[in-house]
């Protein structure tokens, strides 16, 4: 069965079956958007707690890896509450939007951005902190050196928050409703397909996920090599 | 004056790493530090480079005293300039990092264009210019960064240990660049070291630190020993610092066994010249004659016994049997010439 699955997948795919890359769309339109948004957020707050000692970092980096393992039901339920009709975001109808999706995805991955992140910059050797200062350097431009020196480590985070949304799945059904042509990506749609008991479709967008999946890693372990490469 | 230095301490909790009761250092000199390791030179350096902070005491630069605000700090450390003991380097060509000191202080490319060459010229990398610096030796790493600190003229050139691994045509390539900094563009120099020899050749001054203090006894034939009383009567010293050394062997009463702290004099140390037949089969330990200088009747001598030793002797006593330089010589270490702090 598997086998007439995976066969009859391969032929969709090579048909540009147009049903099959409106899901694709969808999903990297999303995972796009909310990669984007946690990067805006995470790495300017990694940067931050990585490059200042303050009060209370412990316990702040306690609670950013706590996150790291926040279940996507949790954030579905946690962000449903707040825009279904009766919550306090209610009037915007988010709800099964894919605003939706990117909200509760953003959510997922900004712990992730942001203790990669600060991992990158806690790598970077102090003396290109004091390198930079004894130069001339501002506070400004010191913090752009190091910005710089840790990029490939950067790079490599939102790389890994991108390869975690897109194979996400709980977020995606709880705010996104698996709408066919508007929020159905490609793990929703691939549920779906497990529970019709229709494996072609299933099978055709999981060879495709596990195609990006094979891309991204193959990226984040080209920047990771960048990182290790680049140590003087 | 261009630093003074008053009652300054760094503590890092509980144990005082600096504690420098009054130090004076004057423009356009060469000055070095040296010290064993842990004694404070690197710390130090930092302080002077306005990268760290004391936890009290006074410092002034040009008369001022030092205000931590950020914003003047960077207006001081665009006037000295630090370079490390293992120089990092910003990923990127040796182009990028040299122009990095003239970027932040708003040069024109026009005008990089000019300092640039000319400050790699002067530490002979010009056809490095473009290279990454992924490739680079240590040697070439360490004449970046002077080139890296030179570029921007700076009031002041900090070193900490200039030389350290590198190898011999590296150090003097190193030492040579510092010698025309100060001598051509008037830069002042402060320098750390473990080598006497780099210190009597750059510096006009040279200050030895010990234990976070600076240290008011000669440098010159000052050793931590360990004395072990191997036969009744006889101390022999072993070096600590090079891995046990023999340095001589003395009949003392005043040498106690264990580890400590002595100075050898200078005038008393004396010297044997055996003929080549007699230099295996003898009773003192051995030394090359490193240098010979006449200093009115008096001869200096420096033996490299596997660290350097000062001999001083009247002119009429070297000419009885006169060592030449590169010849091997016998050490003898007399009670008297022993002095212990």
């Amino acid at each position: 069965m598997l086998l007439d699955s995976l066969k009859s997948a391969i032929l969709l795919l090579i048909s540009l079956d147009p049903e099959l890359f409106e899901i694709v769309g969808v999903s990297l339109n999303v995972s796009f958007f909310s990669t984007l948004a946690a990067s805006v957020i995470g790495l300017p707050l990694g940067f931050i707690v990585a490059f200042n000692n303050f009060r209370g970092k412990r316990f702040t980096l306690t609670c950013l890896n706590t996150l790291l393992a926040l279940p996507t039901v949790v954030i579905g339920l946690v962000v449903y509450s707040m825009i279904s009709r009766r919550g306090v975001l209610g009037p915007l109808e988010l709800l099964y939007t894919q605003k939706a999706i990117i909200i509760g995805q953003v959510i997922l991955i900004i712990p992730l951005i942001t203790t990669l992140t600060i991992a990158a910059i806690s790598k970077i050797d102090k003396r290109y902190r004091s390198t930079a200062l004894t130069l001339g350097a501002n506070q400004r431009q010191m913090a752009w050196v190091i910005f710089r020196e840790a990029r490939y480590g950067i790079v490599a985070a939102i790389i890994a928050a991108f390869g975690r949304v897109i194979a996400e799945v709980g977020i995606s059904m709880m705010l996104g409703g698996n709408a066919k042509g508007f929020t159905r990506t490609m793990t929703t749609a691939m549920a779906l397909e497990y529970d019709k008991g229709e494996f072609v479709l299933a099978v055709a967008l999981g060879i495709i996920l596990m195609a990006c999946a094979f891309a991204i890693n193959m990226v984040f372990h080209f920047f990771q090599g960048r990182v290790k490469s680049d140590v003087i | 004056m261009l630093y003074e230095l008053q009652n300054l301490k760094k503590q890092f909790s509980d144990r005082t790493v600096l504690d420098i009761a009054s130090l004076s250092l004057t423009a356009r000199k060469v000055y070095a530090l040296i010290g064993p390791n842990g004694a404070g030179k690197t710390t130090l350096l930092n302080h002077l480079a306005f990268l760290d902070r004391p936890t009290s005491g006074i410092l002034r630069f040009r008369n001022s005293v030092i205000d931590y605000d950020n914003k003047n700090l960077v207006h001081l450390r665009r006037r000295v300039v630090l370079v490390d003991q293992s120089p990092i380097l910003f990923s990127g060509t040796v182009w990028k990092n040299v122009e990095f000191g003239l970027k932040v202080r708003g040069f024109s490319k026009k005008e990089c264009a000019i300092k640039i060459p000319a400050a790699l010229e002067r530490v002979g990398m010009s056809h490095f210019a473009h290279t990454e610096v992924h490739g680079l030796s240590g040697g070439e790493v360490k004449r970046v960064a002077l080139a890296r600190a030179l570029v921007v003229e700076p009031e002041v050139l900090l070193c900490d240990e200039p030389t350290a691994n590198v190898d011999q045509e590296n150090q003097e390539v190193i030492l040579k660049i510092l010698e025309h900094a100060n001598s051509m563009q008037n830069t002042s120099i402060i320098f750390s070291t473990h080598y006497l020899s780099q210190s009597r050749r750059l510096a006009h001054q040279t200050f030895l630190l010990q234990n976070g203090e600076i240290s008011n006894e000669n440098n010159e034939n000052t050793f931590d020993v360990s004395v072990k009383e191997e036969r009744a009567g006889w101390k022999r010293l072993y070096l600590s610092t090079k891995e046990n050394l023999l340095l001589g062997e003395v009949e003392s009463s005043r040498l106690s066994e264990g580890n400590s702290r002595i100075h050898l004099n200078a005038h008393k140390v004396i010297l044997h010249v055996p003929s080549s037949s007699q230099v295996n089969n003898t009773s003192f330990p051995t030394g090359i004659v490193k240098k010979i200088a006449i200093d009115n009747n008096t001869v200096r001598l420096m033996v490299d016994m596997g660290v350097e030793l000062t001999i001083l002797m009247d002119i009429s006593r070297y000419r009885e049997n006169p060592p030449l330089v590169g010849q091997c010589v016998e050490v003898e270490i007399p009670d008297k010439a022993i002095v212990v702090p």
